[in-house]
Order: structure tokens, then C-alpha cells, then sequence
């Protein structure tokens, strides 16, 4: 009967499986000859930027369904899905700056993909406090939508604007990404392909939790106003 | 006579504001007292005023504009007249076109009289194209007005509605930012890369004065 329950459960095991296998590769990884152990960080920070975006989609298909079929299910499904893809954002931006210090010497450059992300990460804080804002329930489904539709519609185009600035400027003098093709060597990327899917097991079970959340506590919502209407 | 009628909403909300003059000296003031501030944190001289002034339009302008969209269904929302308007026998996008040609007006009335006025103060001699620079920054304020008169209308109902206007506007008008930013300073300098910047402009605005009226409908539909 309650198939985000059944979701939650089987991503929960999924996760817990991947994450098993996929932090036994990292950990038997070899260290990179040039950055040693600091690439080790690498295998949290490209899934997490990989989620990041990927929660971005689940929250604008969840949007378009709310639009089209005013379905309560998509709205509690885009409501639980920005929270997530905030954190995911939140832990890119993070493990980035914390790779970034001894490997650039700066712990922020404004460079086109960290500009890129610290505006996505903007835009799920702006689609939470909206939600939060509105009273109306419906109200509040629907606006959230239109932002977050009005959000995957910009964010390619911020994306182009900003890359597109930096290289018309100047190339990028730091050693950032870009500056030269980077290959990943077979034993480093093994772990990273293995990361990556766990961390999406880790990013759908975290949704289907926070749904769960995000439904009971409207329905509790409800029980409470119908039974202050019956006295 | 869709058209008409966009036309009307803008004209009465324009007219509205002048008989009460209110957003538009409220935009004027605002932004002069940022051209104040910004004179006092930096302190800069004929030379640096040249550089910085392309950004300094653009924040300025970008500022000024939050106060004007705070205000676009303030009227509507205060006496309950938002369902009054839903009720016209219009398309919903006909309603939007009407508050964002009233928007527009607004913005670049402040627009021209901000412009001339930062020359002055700041003391830079960019008037041989200043024509130039004001065809861009209307470029950039139809996208702007666009955009933003749809996120005022998402944040109309809500609790502290202003600052989160502010939250949902600025990191989506950064392309427009840097284009703008980027051509103007193109145009003043007389070097730099400026069709270019143009184009993305045009697209963006494109863009979003081709889905604001449809967003706008989806938002409203009861």
C-alpha cells in the first residue's frame, strides 16, 4: 500500500550495499602521484556534484507533474527533493574549497563551475524559503513550481554566461579545471564510477525519507484542523 | 485589442503612480542614495570612477528595480482587487503584459533621468555614448522587468515578500548582470568584445518575455 515506505526501504539497503563496496575501492585506491591522499576527497565531491544537479531535474519533472496534474504527491515529492539537492550542493562547494586550498593555495576562486554551483545552491534555499513563505497550501505548491521551472530554465544560461565571461576575459591562470585536459587513471577511476552510483542510491533514499517526513507532517497538519473542527 | 488592453492595465498603474508619485520617486531616491553610499565606500577618482561605473549602473539599476517590482501587485493585494483583475475576460499573459509594460515604464523613467545623473556626479566624460549605453540598458530592463515582474507575482502572498523577491531575482539575472555589465563597459571604454554580449542579451530577454506570460497563467489558474 504505501509505496514510499516500500522506496525508502529498498534505496536505505541499496545504499547501504554501494556505499559498502564503494568505500572499500576508495579506500584500496592507490594515491595520486601528484596529489597523494587530497584526491581521496575528489570521490565525495564529483558524485556530490553530480546530485546536486540530478536532484535539480527531480525537483523541475516533479514541478512540471505539479502544474499539469496538481498532483499532492509531486508537490511533497519537489518539496522533499530541494532540501537534498541543497545539501549535495552545500558538500560540493565544501569538499571543493577544502580540496581547492592545498591544491590551487585558495580556497575560492571564481571560477565558471564554482560560480555556477554556489548559484544553484542559491536557487534551492530561494525555492525552500519561498515554499515556507506561503500559507496557502496551493498556493504554495504552485508558486514553488513556476520557480523552480523558471530556475532549470536559467541555470544552463548562467552556466554559458559565466564560462563564457571567463574565456572571453582570460584563460584561466591558476591551475583550474580546464586548464588542461585531465585524464583519470583506470585504479582512480574504478572507485569514482562506484561513488558515483552509490551516491545516487544515497540521494534517492534521502528523498523518499524526507517525503515520508513532508507527508506525515501534513497529514498530521490535517488531523489537527479536523479535530479542532469537530470541537 | 489584446493588445489594448495590456496597455490599459499599464496606463493606470503608471498613471496611478504618478498622481500618488510614490514608486517612482521611492525608485529615484533609492537609487540615488545608493550612488551615495557607493561614493562614500570607495571614494574613487576620475580614472576609477571610469572602470567601476559599468558595474555601479548595474547594481544601482538592479537595486532600484527590486524596489519598483516590491510594489507591482502592491495596490492589487492591498484591496483585494487581484481577483478583479483575474475576473476581465483576458488571457492571463494579456493581465501580465499589462503589469510588466507598467513595470517597464517605471524602470526606465528612473532609467533616464539615473543615467545622466551618474556622469555627473561621478565625473566621467561618457556622454559622446551615452545614447549607446542607454539602448543597452533598455536591452537589459526588458529581461529584467520580465523576469522579475513573474517573481513578484510568485512572491505577492508571502511573508516577507520583499527580501525574498531579492533572494529569487538576483542569482537569476546574473547572465543579464554580466552581459550588461560587460557591454556597457565595451561601449564607455570603446574596447571589449560587444555583439556578443548584446546577443546573450537579446536571448535572455527573449527567453523570458516568451515564458513569464505562460508561467504567469499557470500561477494564477484557479
Amino acid at each position: 500500500m504505501d509505496r514510499l515506505a516500500r522506496f525508502q526501504r529498498w534505496t536505505g539497503w541499496l545504499t547501504l550495499l554501494l556505499l559498502g563496496v564503494a568505500l572499500t575501492l576508495v579506500v584500496n585506491a592507490p594515491a595520486d602521484f601528484q596529489q597523494s591522499n587530497s584526491v581521496r576527497i575528489l570521490f565525495v565531491h564529483v558524485p556530490s556534484a553530480k546530485m546536486s544537479l540530478l536532484m535539480y531535474v527531480a525537483v523541475t519533472v516533479c514541478s512540471i507533474w505539479v502544474l499539469v496534474r496538481r498532483s499532492e504527491t509531486a508537490d511533497i515529492l519537489a518539496a522533499a527533493a530541494a532540501p537534498v539537492g541543497a545539501a549535495f550542493a552545500a558538500v560540493t562547494l565544501a569538499t571543493g574549497s577544502i580540496w581547492g586550498k592545498p591544491m590551487w593555495g585558495t580556497w575560492w576562486a571564481w571560477d565558471a563551475r564554482l560560480t555556477s554551483m554556489l548559484v544553484l545552491l542559491i536557487i534551492y534555499v530561494g525555492l525552500m524559503a519561498l515554499r515556507s513563505a506561503l500559507d496557502d497550501p496551493q498556493k504554495s505548491a504552485r508558486a514553488t513550481a513556476v520557480m523552480a521551472i523558471v530556475g532549470a530554465v536559467d541555470l544552463p544560461i548562467i552556466h554559458f554566461s559565466v564560462t563564457w565571461w571567463r574565456t572571453l576575459h582570460q584563460p584561466p591562470s591558476i591551475a583550474g579545471p580546464g586548464a588542461g585536459k585531465i585524464h583519470i587513471a583506470g585504479p582512480l577511476l574504478t572507485p569514482l564510477i562506484a561513488m558515483a552510483i552509490a551516491f545516487i542510491a544515497l540521494g534517492a533514499y534521502m528523498w523518499f525519507v524526507n517525503a515520508r517526513l513532508i507527508r506525515a507532517s501534513r497529514r498530521l497538519e490535517q488531523l489537527d484542523t479536523e479535530h479542532e473542527e469537530h470541537g | 485589442m489584446m493588445l489594448r488592453a495590456a496597455y490599459r492595465i499599464a496606463w493606470k498603474d503608471v498613471m496611478g503612480d504618478f498622481r500618488r508619485r510614490s514608486t517612482l520617486s521611492a525608485m529615484l531616491f533609492f537609487a540615488i542614495s545608493v550612488l551615495v553610499v557607493f561614493q562614500a565606500a570607495f571614494n574613487p577618482d576620475r580614472r576609477e570612477a571610469m572602470q567601476l561605473l559599468p558595474g555601479l549602473l548595474w547594481v544601482t539599476i538592479l537595486f532600484t528595480s527590486l524596489v519598483g517590482l516590491g510594489r507591482v501587485f502592491q495596490a492589487e493585494e492591498e484591496d483585494g482587487a487581484f481577483e478583479g483583475l483575474m475576473l476581465a475576460p483576458l488571457g492571463r499573459g494579456v493581465i501580465f503584459l499589462g503589469k510588466w509594460l507598467g513595470n517597464l515604464v517605471l524602470t526606465v523613467a528612473v532609467e533616464v533621468l539615473l543615467l545622466p545623473l551618474m556622469l555627473i556626479l561621478f565625473n566621467v566624460d561618457g556622454w559622446s555614448s551615452l545614447p549607446a549605453v542607454f539602448g543597452v540598458l533598455l536591452l537589459g530592463t526588458l529581461g529584467l522587468t520580465g523576469l522579475g515582474v513573474l517573481l513578484a507575482a510568485l512572491t505577492q502572498a508571502a511573508r516577507s515578500r520583499e527580501t525574498l523577491l531579492a533572494l529569487l531575482l538576483l542569482p537569476l539575472v546574473v547572465p543579464l548582470l554580466i552581459a550588461g555589465v560587460q557591454a556597457t563597459a565595451a561601449l564607455l571604454s570603446g574596447q571589449g568584445e560587444l555583439t556578443a554580449w548584446v546577443r546573450l542579451m537579446v536571448v535572455f530577454d527573449m527567453i523570458y518575455l516568451a515564458l513569464a506570460p505562460w508561467a504567469f497563467g499557470w500561477l494564477v489558474e484557479e
